[in-house]
């Protein structure tokens, strides 16, 4: 099941691709459909199947390709499916104006496949390996419509990203040296033997994973794809980048992190300081270059730099509490900003407005897309009830409880300042939409609301936004226990 | 219980759907819907206050895992009667609402935040721990945003702008504190707090979270949403703004001053100080104000600041705060009561006119006695006028500061802050603003149903105004303002016994010594009060503040906190300066990454040429050629002289011998070459192995003659 998870959409997807012409486009959508679909139930039958492991072959000492479905990687699944159904079937509306669809569809399942098998990888290698892929796979996506700009940001995304998983095999080559092995295991693998005497050697090669990973999380200094590539790429696949692939920077850090290097290893050295630094520091520097920013999809991207370093800012505080927000703000974040990126582009296709001050009286125009946004909106900024609360108390109190000087106040002072700017980036969008003014020409006012298919998925997940957070005891209980095995 | 408190809090959040969906349809419907939902809320509210207003009420119903961490929520005398409070402004502006919005677009959205906006602050007044607070005062606050700027004019959006913008930056900071106290003492259970809360520093979280609270409840300095957003929010619901959500405000400062900081006499100075600024600087903002609504919205500002001394002070005289509890308590629920009247009153105003301007609706009172019979009794009882509820919530305040001073005085109380001559300023302070309250409240008086409008015309055209409101409106007009006088006069039977129920939750638990509210002493600040108010209507309004019969805005433009302070700093200074330094580190790995490719590339070149470089160098330096030299580089001395020497006989014998045919050719050249020619077969020669040999085998035949010789010899 679990090679199957992986394998059927890569092949389903090169199959769609190598398909010279598709006469209908019924058969293309169909098929993409049944084939996410068929592996989203792929990848829950591996979620909700118990502890699959499975070593494929060897490549030699140490390098194997082997997967192994824990429950981080099982929680990292859901979300990918969850996201990634949804958008691909918004993609079959929002797609229909651009061309070679086929092209899309065939690199969206495949990257499915891909992710599939970087959340179960069981160890860094194949991790590495998948990661690789996922990136190459990711680019078309990205330069779809070909035009400059789009070319241009595909190709920056590439090199940040190549950089970055330099960075990662630099240090992946030490870890083979000082590690007992590179599978992943909770509190490290390091041999503690071979690395006495070389502490400070180890501490760089762990920086230089987390930096690495840090490109496609977005962290500062290396953030500077997300706001470039964002806004060139179809609104699916913005969704899809910010809501998953992004976290799949998050999820090499934690693998590299908890799993191999060990977090006590690095609690209190320069680290933990420079990671946290460089985290609050983003937080900060996203929302407010968000605030300032007026195309909508960029704004939207510097929100992900900001929120995605949320998250950083709670795994490098290597606490359980902060880790438990940090896993919630994951799930929460995908939701959300897939969300927002979503019901951004539903604007986008059906106005064709990009500018966050063309937006007066959407709301009008597209109410319930406008509600989806701020629902969407409210959980971002964490008002209560809404998701995005719950995930910013336990960063919050995770901060405080951490003890750590400076940080455990300074932590929860910039998160509620970029909550405050977040507030201040999104919600004018939802006030001047709904609230255009008294001379706003009701008269002329035609509805543009998008169809079924685009607007289900929105719906979802809004719904998903709020509900998650009014009812969130299964998910923190669940990640709690995650936690409480790993820090 | 549990059911009650429930439907108390989803009930009006489900209707609040239910009527959106009501109102697609039909808007009468929907009208009597959201009426029969509110009066719904209110008869709930009452029964909760009778069965569970005591301190059988005082159990934490708990909705587990919901939100994360649980919502708790409890009844008890104060809670109880607050929620029933709240239901109550509900309902009256709830019937006076279908008229006044009878113009208005976009109500069914107004209906929507209204409703959800009643449960969330009925769940504010019922929430057991602070975690549930907030997350009910952030969805009050929220939703109440709809209110402040349902018209969409321009003032109205940019109101509901600073509206907005003080509740999310009220909501940050409240959070933060709730974050510092929880990470200190670990429990947010208001009854568990002062247990917990005991020998722990905990003025860090406090201060956060009284920022949070009093954004919401208007203390200075950050009134400045009062003002703004009154004028241009909807009568009814600034009432309800004014009325009620200001104390959720209080009632977080409540939990405070008596839960968390318990008599702690610093910040019951804090409190008390910001309270005094905020009572008299209201005050005085009203006076000057020429709009019937601003005047009201200072108004609020000035009374939240009463409110807050009274907070002030029940902290500052510790167990004997008796009185100064039961005068805080009274006199929010009397401020409520006022606020519902005065507002309403506005709107009936507003509705018939659609103006405010203190010069445009002169006169519209007059001849419509019912009307200025409602004003009057709010007016009368937020002037503290003896007979009316005021008087009673005010003189108990007074009677606090006096029984703080006469402790200090006998020296009850050791290492007081507050020195007895500035008690004295502020017992003064007090009694000069509720003149100052005396005073605007007069001068709406005279302004709207006393004097004539100066354009005649527009005085017949009020005066002709018939019927002005409807019968529903008026007497839901008239019996929320007769309760006034009705408590005023009844003291022992109305106010005394609410206070009584709603002490304990202000950690009174001993009844105080009864009161006689009309003797002399009490009645003695109370006519101080009104005559300063009497004074400075006369002297200062009618003197200073009208010019030709006109009422004119004597307020300097510059001082206004928000416009020439809050705004630049918030929305310009602070994101210019921030989001410089943020654009500069946004950019700095892209000018990093282009710089660093060209600069390796420059390094990869410099090593490519290296090589080659040092060849170059080197030949220009040491392996240098050497010069050219003249004719004379081939051959040597020797040659040449020989040469020309050669050449020279040439010459002699192409004039002699080969006259006929001459021979031309530089021998000395020709010499040069065989010479070189020479020395090159002699340097082979020289240094081949055949000559080796030869001289090996030279040398051999030497020596065999040699041995030869020597063998003969």
């Amino acid at each position: 099941m679990l090679i199957l998870s992986i394998l059927f959409p890569v092949l389903l997807g090169l199959g769609i691709l190598l398909k010279r012409e598709w006469k209908r486009r019924n058969a293309l959508l169909t098929l993409t459909g049944a084939g996410l679909i068929a592996t989203a139930a792929l990848g829950m039958g591996v979620v909700f199947g118990g502890d699959a492991e499975l070593l494929l072959f060897s490549f030699g000492e140490n390098l194997d390709l082997y997967f192994h479905a824990d429950t981080m990687g099982k929680l990292f699944a859901v979300v990918v499916n969850v996201v990634w159904v949804l958008s691909g079937f918004y993609a079959f509306e929002y797609m229909k104006h651009e061309q070679e669809e086929q092209r899309f569809f065939g690199f969206y399942l495949m990257v499915h496949g891909i992710l599939h098998g970087l959340v179960f990888a069981g160890g860094m290698v194949t991790f590495y390996l998948f990661y690789e892929l996922m990136t190459l796979l990711s680019v078309p996506l990205i330069l779809h419509n070909r035009s400059k700009d789009a070319i241009k940001g595909g190709l920056k995304y590439l090199f940040y990203s190549l950089f970055g998983a330099y960075m990662v095999l630099f240090g992946l080559f030490f870890l083979n040296r000082f590690a007992d092995s590179l599978t992943f295991l909770p509190g490290g693998t390091l041999n503690m033997g071979a690395v006495s005497g070389n502490e400070a050697l180890m501490l760089v090669v762990a920086f230089s994973m987390i930096l690495g990973f840090s490109v496609k999380a977005g962290m500062f200094p290396l953030h500077a794809w997300l706001p470039t590539a964002h806004p060139v790429a179809p609104a699916p696949a913005s969704a899809v980048m910010s809501g998953i692939i992004v976290k799949m920077g998050v999820l090499g850090m934690i693998r590299s992190v908890y799993y191999l290097v060990g977090a006590d290893f690095i609690r209190g050295t320069w680290v933990q300081t420079v990671w946290m630094s460089l985290s609050l520091a983003t937080v900060f520097m996203g929302s407010m270059l968000a605030y300032r920013e007026k195309v909508m999809k960029k704004r939207l991207a510097y929100s992900t730099v900001s929120q995605a370093s949320y998250i950083l800012f709670g795994l490098s505080l290597l606490q359980s509490e902060a880790m438990t927000g940090a896993l919630l703000h994951v799930v929460f974040h995908a939701v959300i900003k897939s969300c927002l990126f979503l019901s951004a582009g539903a604007i986008i296709y059906k106005t064709h407005k990009t500018n966050v001050e063309e937006l007066r009286g959407i709301g009008k125009e597209m109410p319930v897309a406008l509600w989806c946004y701020t629902f969407a909106s409210a959980a971002l900024i964490g008002i209560p009830p809404a998701s995005g609360f719950i995930s910013k108390w336990y960063l919050a109190t995770g901060a405080l409880a951490s003890g750590i000087e400076v940080y455990s106040w300074l932590g929860p002072v910039v998160l509620l300042t970029s909550a405050l700017l977040t507030a201040g980036y999104l919600l004018p969008i939802t006030v001047n939409g709904f609230l255009p003014g008294a001379d706003y020409p009701y008269s002329e006012l035609k509805k543009k609301e998008p169809n079924l298919v685009m607007l289900l998925p929105l719906l979802i997940l809004a719904a998903l936004a709020v509900v998650l957070g009014i009812f969130p005891k299964p998910l923190t209980d669940c990640i709690a226990a995650l936690v409480n095995t790993v820090v | 219980m549990d059911l009650l408190i429930y439907l108390m809090v989803f009930g009006p959040m489900a209707a609040a759907i239910l009527s959106y969906l009501i109102g697609r349809k039909s808007k009468a419907c929907r009208d009597g819907f959201v009426w029969a939902a509110v009066a719904g809320e209110f008869l709930l509210s009452l029964c909760l206050l009778f069965l569970f207003g005591n301190e059988a009420g005082e159990r934490l119903v708990a909705l587990e895992g919901v939100c994360g961490f649980g919502l708790t929520f409890t009844a008890g005398g104060f809670r109880c009667i607050y929620a029933a409070i709240a239901s109550f402004m509900w309902l009256i502006t709830g019937l006076l609402s279908p008229e006044y919005f009878a113009h208005y677009r976009n109500r069914n959205r107004y209906y929507l935040f209204q409703l959800i906006t009643l449960g969330a602050t009925v769940a504010v007044f019922l929430s057991g721990d602070l975690y549930t607070t907030f997350v009910f005062f952030e969805i009050m606050s929220l939703c109440s945003y709809v209110w402040v700027a349902q018209d969409e004019k321009e003032g109205s959006l940019r109101a509901g702008v600073t509206y907005l913008a003080v509740a999310v930056i009220g909501g940050m900071v409240l959070l933060m504190g709730i974050f510092l106290l929880y990470q200190e003492v670990g429990t947010l259970i208001i009854s568990e707090l002062a247990a917990a809360c005991q020998g722990k520093n905990l003025w860090a979280a406090a201060l956060c979270m009284f920022v949070g609270f009093a954004a919401k409840a208007g203390a200075f300095p950050i009134h400045i949403w009062l003002p703004k957003a009154h004028p241009v929010a909807p009568a009814p619901a600034s009432a309800l703004l004014s009325g009620i959500l200001t104390k959720t405000g209080i009632f977080g400062i409540l939990v405070i001053s008596c839960n968390i900081l318990v008599h702690d006499e610093l910040w019951g100075a804090f409190v008390l100080v910001i309270g005094v600024i905020t009572m008299f600087l209201g005050a005085l903002l009203a006076l000057f104000s020429v709009n019937f609504k601003r005047t009201l919205a200072c108004s609020s500002v000035s009374q939240i600041g009463f409110i807050l001394v009274g907070v002030g002070m029940l902290v500052l005289l510790g167990e004997e705060n008796t009185l100064a509890a039961r005068g805080t308590f009274l006199h929010m629920v009397n401020h409520s009561l006022f606020k519902l009247i005065l507002f309403l009153v506005a709107a009936v105003i507003y509705q018939n006119t659609h103006k405010l301007d203190l010069n445009d609706i002169r006169g519209f009172g007059r001849k419509k006695p019912l009307l200025k019979c409602c004003y009057l009794l709010g007016a009368l009882g937020i002037g503290g006028v003896p007979g009316w509820s005021g008087y009673i919530s005010k003189t108990l305040l007074h009677e606090g500061i006096v029984e703080y001073l006469h402790a200090m005085e006998e020296g009850h109380l050791h290492a007081s802050i507050l020195s007895a001559g500035s008690v004295k300023a502020i017992e003064w302070i007090f009694l000069i603003s509720g003149g100052l309250t005396v005073a605007y409240m007069c001068k709406l008086f005279a302004a709207v149903f006393l004097e004539e409008n100066r354009d005649a015309q527009v005085q017949a055209a009020f005066d002709e105004r018939k019927p002005y409101w409807r019968s529903v409106s008026g007497f839901a007009l008239t019996a929320a303002a007769v309760l006034i006088p009705v408590m005023g006069m009844l003291p022992g039977l109305t106010m005394d016994r609410l206070a009584d129920m709603a002490q304990g939750f202000l950690g009174v638990h001993h009844a105080g010594h009864a009161v006689h509210y009309f003797t002399w002493v009490n009645l003695k600040g109370s006519v101080i009060s009104i005559a300063i108010g009497a004074l400075v209507y006369f002297l200062v309004v009618r003197g200073w503040m009208m010019e030709n019969g006109t009422y004119v805005n004597r307020w300097p433009e510059w001082l206004d906190l928000e416009e020439k302070l809050y705004r630049p700093l918030l929305v310009k200074l602070l994101p210019g300066i921030l989001g410089w330094v943020c654009g500069v580190m946004d950019k700095a790995t892209d000018v990093l990454a282009k710089l660093l490719p060209s600069l390796g590339a420059g390094i990869a070149g410099v090593m490519d040429i290296f090589t080659d470089g040092i060849v170059v160098l080197l030949r220009k330096t040491i392996y240098r050629d050497s010069p050219q030299q003249g004719e004379l580089e081939e051959g040597n001395a020797l040659t040449h002289v020989i040469g020309v020497s050669l050449n020279v006989l040439e010459e002699l014998l192409n004039k002699t011998i080969w006259r006929h045919h001459e021979h031309r050719k530089d021998l000395e050249h020709w010499f040069v070459l065989k010479y070189s020619a020479f020395k090159e077969n002699a340097t082979v020669i020289g240094r081949s192995l055949s000559f080796g040999l030869v001289l090996f085998s030279i040398g051999l035949c030497a020596t065999l003659v040699y041995l030869l010789i020597a063998a003969l010899i």
